[in-house]
């Protein structure tokens, strides 16, 4: 292969234009791609992929935004937060006897006459966000590969962006800003200002002050949301609250103004959504050259490219699962649980049962516990998975909070709620701070979905007129004083700690393994052999003839159990020994529900 | 002769397509051009839409006279268009009489096509002059005028503003016709206006209203999510839900200027290319005054103008999906006719034009924003199965505008469907797939969800054609599960919760309105579940109070409402599905079913189907739970529930049925059905029996008939047949566990349950049931010595070789014997009696 003439880097545009012009050469008649690809992508995907230089491309961040240039090859790593419909845009034109194309771009280049060559292409527009609840090392992993391409353009510049940026968080967020304008924990958050990527002490320290009590503005803080376009994919590809990296063209802060005075009043109702309330100088925008989904071992700083020795796998969950039993109070069986817990996610769904998930209850935590215990669990486990976020569940939060979200027709657009959330988050709801009085309806109506995402994992989503199920893959835990009602969670386990958890010393090598470990095991396939179904079915069915209230939900928590315990041991069927250990778990637990039956 | 003035307009006429607030989209530009070179050459075709003619009609005056109309830049001002082409029109030469010699003009084409507008406008003649129903009166019709012109007259009379044009009508008469409408509706639209406005004018010249067509019910609909570029510029007709409307806006249509200086009114100037242009000299020859003339606001015309925001229906959306929106542009009479929340179908033009960056930029940003010029609105109801309710009888008016439409293939395939020998058992393993085993309540609730024939004698009497259903049970056995299915699946399902529920909340309450202070009626549950199913929940915690409500409903399938001034009586024609826990929450086998249930006789009568949904402790189920969990969790779901229609399949299928087969009794039938209710009435009677057993009334043969005819619907047939009606009597039977109940007592044996039990379980242990008969005619005589079960069962292993007979199977086998009153079962010797 012969070095490209041109930069991808700088100029992907050149190279679109190059293999554009090339197709044409080669006798390919515009109308015939119908908004096709012609080769560019491929062409992109060489250079990424099989020359590797994807770690070369800038992600897109507030940080970098201050000094990507416009028309060059950017990344953005976002969660698709909504879906703005088809944009029709004017694919290839004659300019002159010259065929042009506007793929890829927002503006022609070339000045462009209704000849009747025009043609008519389409494309998708998605408004993505960086994941909901992405914690830094996750984000500051993104950031790793643009150090090195440091290079500073003019301070003005910076200065200037910083300005917009500062600008724009203010007016971006205004849905968790109404909501938290009063409360007195969102403005000790605002006074402690960012966090900078950059620094992990101190970012600890900032995690370490927001309790669980400011999650939203978590969510929403440095929100810098993305309008990615997207050229031939199928619909099915891409879905909502999907995990992508898209590729593309960067354009943002386009000089040219929106101007308004001279359309009529026809044009102006139409134009109602994308240029006013995203206005391309807030909101860059992404020509999708490329996107892949992520997973989230894409977030590791490096991916260990270790091979899966059985020796690594069990030093790894062993020295996990001692991490866990020490935050959890030398509570072993806890830590036993919470490491299924981490390890669980929803594999498939049969009609309205999402079979997988194991989402935990811990009781007997108080107010006074949670500081001790529930603060250091929280912080463990923000430090063991990308995306995670915390619920107060306090009355006036259940009566005031938006939990789903909400199509607002006004700026046709859908307003996230707090349970938008990416496939794999972690989500614990502290109900501890919950105390008696009444709910109004919109408490009632938060208390059911929690309810539904926990017992369906699926999220209803408002649209005024109807209500739509989305579905979601969400681990819940619950820390409660007594068992949860309200949420009723597949384990519920009495936590009996026997000493103040500490998180002890943690190595970075040892933290990035756990994050590696519990990102690869998840997604292992599992499946059971004849024998061992016999087994367990013999089983199962001995249980229930000794005790008639044994049922389906306990039989489908048992082998949801039994297929976390083999998969963190990266094993991928049952045995007999993994099936043992499930029922030894569960006989524990049941001796410490003992005393709690009335 | 026509052939030499007749394109003379055409070259200065039109106006120019080349305006920015119009679609781009080259070639679907409509701009009349003169094909010289293409004279004649579309004799061939022209010639078709008259052969259509039935008799030769001769064209009128007018209809050759008038021009070709320009076809104008944008239908967004179609009152400007239509008033400016007969201006032209008028400066045509009139041709002389004998329009037979059409196909020596030149003909004239659609721009870019090989569309002759020639030919486009005497196919729409024929088509209003002439179309006519297909299932009027063949021999009359001829005297009758056709349909178009008979709703012509109608406009004409009620001084109406649009001519609703059916599309299939367009279709039946002349599909090319339909094809040319569809592919460039701006161009064969404005020929239709003004044919239509020849016709008016023919036949009231003082007409003034202009009229226009309003085409609707295309063959084909798209999806929102399907339109795409190909689609700009066409006629397109989609579903979607309304959001948003805009308010009002008046577009100016005709302006009037008025002289500053001399106080001269200029002419109207009408819209030119959504614009107008502002004289800049006065106009009257004694002033002349330079830049004078200012806009007279109250002199001026304006039309009504609204945006509406339309969006895909939740079943539209893909999994992972939100839902698209599009633009609607409504007109005049449009405006207002949907509110937010409306389901509507819209017909309408789908349109694209550029977006411009400023008007300083030379650029145009390469945007188009899309909407949709809308022609006609319907408004549709349709939120699950078929709201609009077949089971009333007595409904001689059919509403026009039916919900479901099923086409020609999908009738095909529900019927073919509808042949298998199978499809009872098909439709029932599809109902609630994942619920598993429990077969014989989910035929019943399939049973519910088709439906019996209503009946309203003229006497006034009516019989209610739906079935209510009532689940009782042990916890855990997914009662509520199947519950919410049926309220997903059914028609206008409304599901509550007993413990939530309220009498007036189910019923009807009168609140105050707090602004007007007028008192207003709210419909509770069973009023808006009017013709649909309503699932009620934990039946047994509902108050007292509210569940004597009830009563009326249920079975006058009223609700009246006799408070604060108002007595009214509401239809709540809805079947009820409850579901409720025995006393004490468990199923207790020492006492009686009807002390189990613990609900008032007089409303227990009210359910058609009262099911004992039993857990017992049972290996071999327990064994299938564990191995439905098992392959839940480790197999591919997919593979195991093969062989299911799935739900949309299901809902059409239901959906026809009710509204298309209305089942009658057969002799046969008839006969079967007094022979087995007799049978019923006297085992109520059986000796030693006391008032513990739900002995068989009235009302039950009333639920026979109505559940023998849902089975006969489920087969699409109708008539219904013995085998239906001994179906019915057998789910009767399942559903109270009658077969396991000891009539002496009023209790059940548990082990003797076959809900739950699959179907060849059942038919082995009827078998089983029959051999033992068998063996006892012949082994032991009426009164004699008895026998022991041990010898019994030996015989039972001597005769069937193949199958094993347990002992436990023998004597519930025997158990029901004695049931029948067949033998006495003691200890462990059977005595014939």
């Amino acid at each position: 292969m012969v070095g490209p003439p041109y930069d991808c880097l700088a100029n992907p545009l050149g190279a679109v234009r190059l293999t554009f012009e090339k197709a044409i050469a080669s006798g390919s008649h515009p109308s015939s791609f119908d908004g096709k690809d012609w080769g560019a992508i491929d062409l992109f995907r060489h250079f990424l992929f099989d020359q590797s230089q994807l770690s070369q491309v800038p992600i897109l961040s507030p940080a970098t935004l201050r000094w990507v240039q416009p028309n060059t090859l950017v990344r953005f790593r976002g969660m698709i937060q909504d879906m703005l419909g088809n944009e029709f845009y004017v694919g290839a034109y004659k300019d002159g006897s010259v065929w042009r194309t506007n793929k890829f771009m927002d503006f022609s280049k070339f000045p462009m006459d209704s000849s009747p060559d025009m043609r008519v292409w389409e494309r998708r527009l998605l408004y993505c966000v960086p994941v909901p609840g992405i914690s830094s090392w996750a984000e500051s992993a993104s950031e790793v590969a643009i150090d090195r391409r440091m290079n500073w353009t003019s301070q003005q510049r910076d200065k200037r962006g910083r300005m917009d940026f500062e600008a724009m968080d203010a007016e971006d967020t205004p849905v968790p800003a109404d909501n938290f304008e009063d409360s007195p924990t969102a403005k000790r958050m605002r006074e402690d200002g960012h966090p900078s990527p950059s620094s992990q002490s101190q970012d600890y320290k900032t995690e370490a002050a927001c309790s669980s009590t400011n999650v939203e503005l978590e969510i929403y803080h440095d929100s810098s949301p993305c309008l990615v376009k997207i050229y031939d994919s199928p619909e099915s590809e891409l879905k909502l609250n999907d995990v992508f990296e898209f590729v593309g063209v960067l354009t943002f802060d386009s000089e040219i103004p929106v101007e308004t005075g001279d359309r009529d009043d026809f044009c102006n109702d139409y134009s109602d959504d994308l240029l006013v309330h995203l206005p391309p100088h807030k909101v860059p925008r992404l020509h999708c050259l490329i996107h892949r989904k992520l997973a989230a071992h894409d977030f590791l700083h490096k991916s260990p490219s270790v091979e899966q020795t059985p020796h690594l796998v069990k030093e790894a969950r062993e020295s996990l699962l001692r991490h866990l039993t020490d935050v959890l109070g030398n509570d072993g069986v806890a830590a036993h649980y919470m490491l299924l817990h981490l390890l669980s996610r929803v594999h498939s769904r049969v009609d309205h049962v999402a079979v997988g998930k194991l989402s935990l209850n811990l009781t007997c935590l108080s107010k006074e516990s949670f500081s001790v215990f529930g603060i250091q669990l929280s912080l463990a486990i923000k430090n063991l998975l990308p995306f995670s976020t915390c619920i107060p569940l306090t009355l006036e939060y259940l009566s005031r909070s938006s939990l789903a979200p909400k199509k607002d027709y006004q700026t046709n657009r859908l307003i996230p709620g707090v349970l938008q959330l990416a496939e794999g988050s972690h989500l614990i709801i502290d109900e501890t701070l919950l105390e008696t009085g009444t709910l109004n309806s919109v408490g009632v109506d938060n208390a059911r979905l929690l309810k539904n995402l926990l017992e369906f994992q699926k999220v209803e989503y408002d649209f005024t007129y109807y209500k739509m199920e989305m579905p979601a893959d969400v681990q819940l835990l619950i820390l409660s004083e007594g068992k949860s009602n309200i949420l009723p969670a597949d384990v519920i386990l009495p936590f009996q700690p026997s000493s103040v958890g500490t998180s002890g010393v943690v190595t970075t090598e040892a933290v990035e393994a756990w994050r590696w470990y519990l990102a690869a095991f998840r997604l292992l396939p599992h499946s059971i052999e004849s024998e061992m179904q016999k087994v367990v079915e013999n089983d199962l069915v001995a249980a229930r003839q000794a005790d008639r209230s044994i049922g389906s939900q306990d039989f489908s928590r048992w082998l949801t159990m039994g297929r976390l315990i083999s998969t963190s041991f990266g094993e991928t069927s049952l045995s007999m020994e993994h099936w043992q250990m499930v029922m030894e778990l569960e006989r524990q637990r049941r001796e410490r529900l003992l005393p709690y039956r009335n | 002769m026509a052939s030499d003035s007749s394109p003379a307009p055409f070259n200065n006429g039109p106006s120019s397509p080349d305006d920015s607030l119009s679609s781009p989209i080259g070639n679907t530009f409509s701009s009349p051009a003169v094909d010289t070179s293409r004279r004649n050459r579309r004799r061939g075709r022209s010639t078709t839409p008259s052969a259509f003619a039935t008799p030769p009609h001769p064209p009128s005056r007018f209809a050759t006279s008038e021009s070709t109309p320009t076809p104008r830049r944008s239908r967004s001002n179609p009152r400007q268009a239509a008033v400016s082409t007969p201006s032209s029109a008028s400066e045509c030469a009139p041709s002389s009489e004998g329009g037979d010699d059409m196909d020596e003009a030149t003909p004239t084409f659609v721009w870019g096509t090989n569309i002759s507008v020639q030919d486009v406008k005497s196919a729409i003649q024929m088509f209003l002059k002439h179309f006519r129903d297909n299932n009027q009166n063949q021999g009359t019709e001829i005297f009758e005028e056709g349909k178009y012109m008979k709703a012509i007259h109608r406009v004409l009379e009620i001084e109406g503003e649009w001519l609703d044009v059916d599309a299939h009508d367009v279709f039946g008469y002349d599909s090319d016709l339909y094809t040319k409408m569809v592919r460039y509706p701006l161009e064969v639209l404005a020929i239709f206006d003004i044919v239509l406005m020849d016709i008016v004018s023919l036949i009231n010249p003082l007409f003034e209203k202009h009229v226009q067509v309003r085409i609707y019910n295309l063959k084909t609909s798209t999806t929102m999510r399907n339109l795409n570029p190909s689609d700009i510029e066409k006629m397109v007709s989609l579903k979607g839900m309304i959001i948003r409307c805009s308010s009002i806006i008046p577009e100016i249509r005709e302006a009037i200027f008025r002289c500053l200086v001399c106080g001269y009114f200029s002419d109207p100037i009408v819209v030119d290319r959504g614009r107008i242009n502002e004289p800049t000299i006065c106009m009257k020859q004694e002033c002349l005054a330079r830049n004078s003339m200012t806009l007279v606001h109250n002199r001026c015309r304006f039309a009504d103008k609204q945006i509406v925001r339309l969006q895909e229906t939740p079943d539209e959306i893909p999994e992972g999906g939100t839902p698209h929106t599009v633009s609607l542009l409504m007109h005049d009479k449009l405006v207002d006719t949907g509110k937010p929340g409306d389901r509507v179908e819209v017909t309408g033009i789908y349109r694209a034009m550029s977006v411009r960056v400023g008007s300083t930029q030379r650029t145009v940003k390469s945007l188009f924003k899309t909407y949709i010029d809308c022609l006609h609105i319907k408004k549709t109801d349709k939120s699950r199965m078929l709201a609009e309710d077949p089971m009333e009888v007595d409904n001689g008016s059919h509403r026009v505008e039916e919900d479901i439409q099923f086409d020609e293939a999908k009738i095909n395939q529900l019927k073919e469907l509808s042949r298998q020998p199978d499809i009872y058992d098909r439709l029932t393993k599809s109902l609630a797939p994942n619920i598993w085993e429990l077969d014989d309540v989910k035929r019943g609730l399939l049973c519910q969800l088709f439906g019996g024939n209503a009946l309203k004698l003229p006497s006034g009497a009516s019989f209610r054609g739906d079935i209510n259903i009532l689940l009782v049970g042990d916890p855990g056995t997914s009662k509520s599960q199947l519950l919410q299915y049926i309220h997903k699946l059914s028609p206008r399902g409304i599901y509550t919760s007993g413990r939530g529920s309220s009498a007036v909340g189910l019923t009807a309450y009168v609140s105050k309105d707090p602004e007007t202070g007028e008192t207003v009626l709210e419909s509770g549950a069973l009023v808006l579940s009017d013709r649909g199913i309503c699932c009620i929940d934990e039946f047994d915690k509902m108050s007292e109070n509210a569940r004597s409500m009830l009563h009326e409903v249920m079975e006058q399938q009223t609700v009246s409402i006799a408070k604060a001034g108002i007595i009214a009586s509401l239809n709540a024609r809805t079947s009820v599905l409850a579901c409720a826990n025995p006393i004490g929450s468990r199923y207790n086998p020492r006492l009686s079913v009807i002390d189990n249930i613990h609900l008032p006789p007089t409303l227990l009568s009210r359910f058609d189907l009262i099911y004992l949904i039993l857990d017992k402790a049972d290996e071999q189920t327990d064994r299938h739970l564990a191995k439905h969990i098992v392959s839940l969790h480790f197999e591919n779901p997919e593979i195991a529930q093969q062989d299911v229609l799935d739900i949309a399949t299901l809902t059409a299928y239901v959906s026809y049925a009710r509204k298309h087969i209305h089942p009658k009794l057969s002799d046969e039938a008839a006969e079967e059905l007094t022979r087995g209710y007799v049978e019923m009435r006297r085992r109520g009677n059986f000796p030693g029996s006391t008032k513990k057993v739900i002995t068989a009334t009235p009302r039950q043969i009333e639920s026979l008939i109505r559940l023998s005819e849902a089975l006969a619907r489920i087969r699409l047939s109708e008539w219904v047949e013995k085998s239906d009606v001994i179906e019915a009597f057998r789910l009767l039977e399942v559903a109270m566990q009658q077969s396991a109940t000891d009539h002496s007592t009023g209790t059940i044996d548990m082990d003797l349950i076959t809900t739950g039990v699959s179907a060849s379980e059942r038919m082995r242990r009827e078998n089983l049931v029959s051999a033992t008969r068998n063996i006892i005619m012949e082994k032991l005589q009426l009164g004699g010595p008895s026998m022991r079960l041990l010898e019994l069962l030996d015989e039972l292993k001597k005769q069937s070789s193949g199958s094993e007979v347990h002992l436990q199977e023998l004597r519930n086998a025997v158990a029901t014997l004695a049931g029948e009153g067949f033998v006495v079962f003691h200890g462990d010797s059977v005595k014939r009696v």
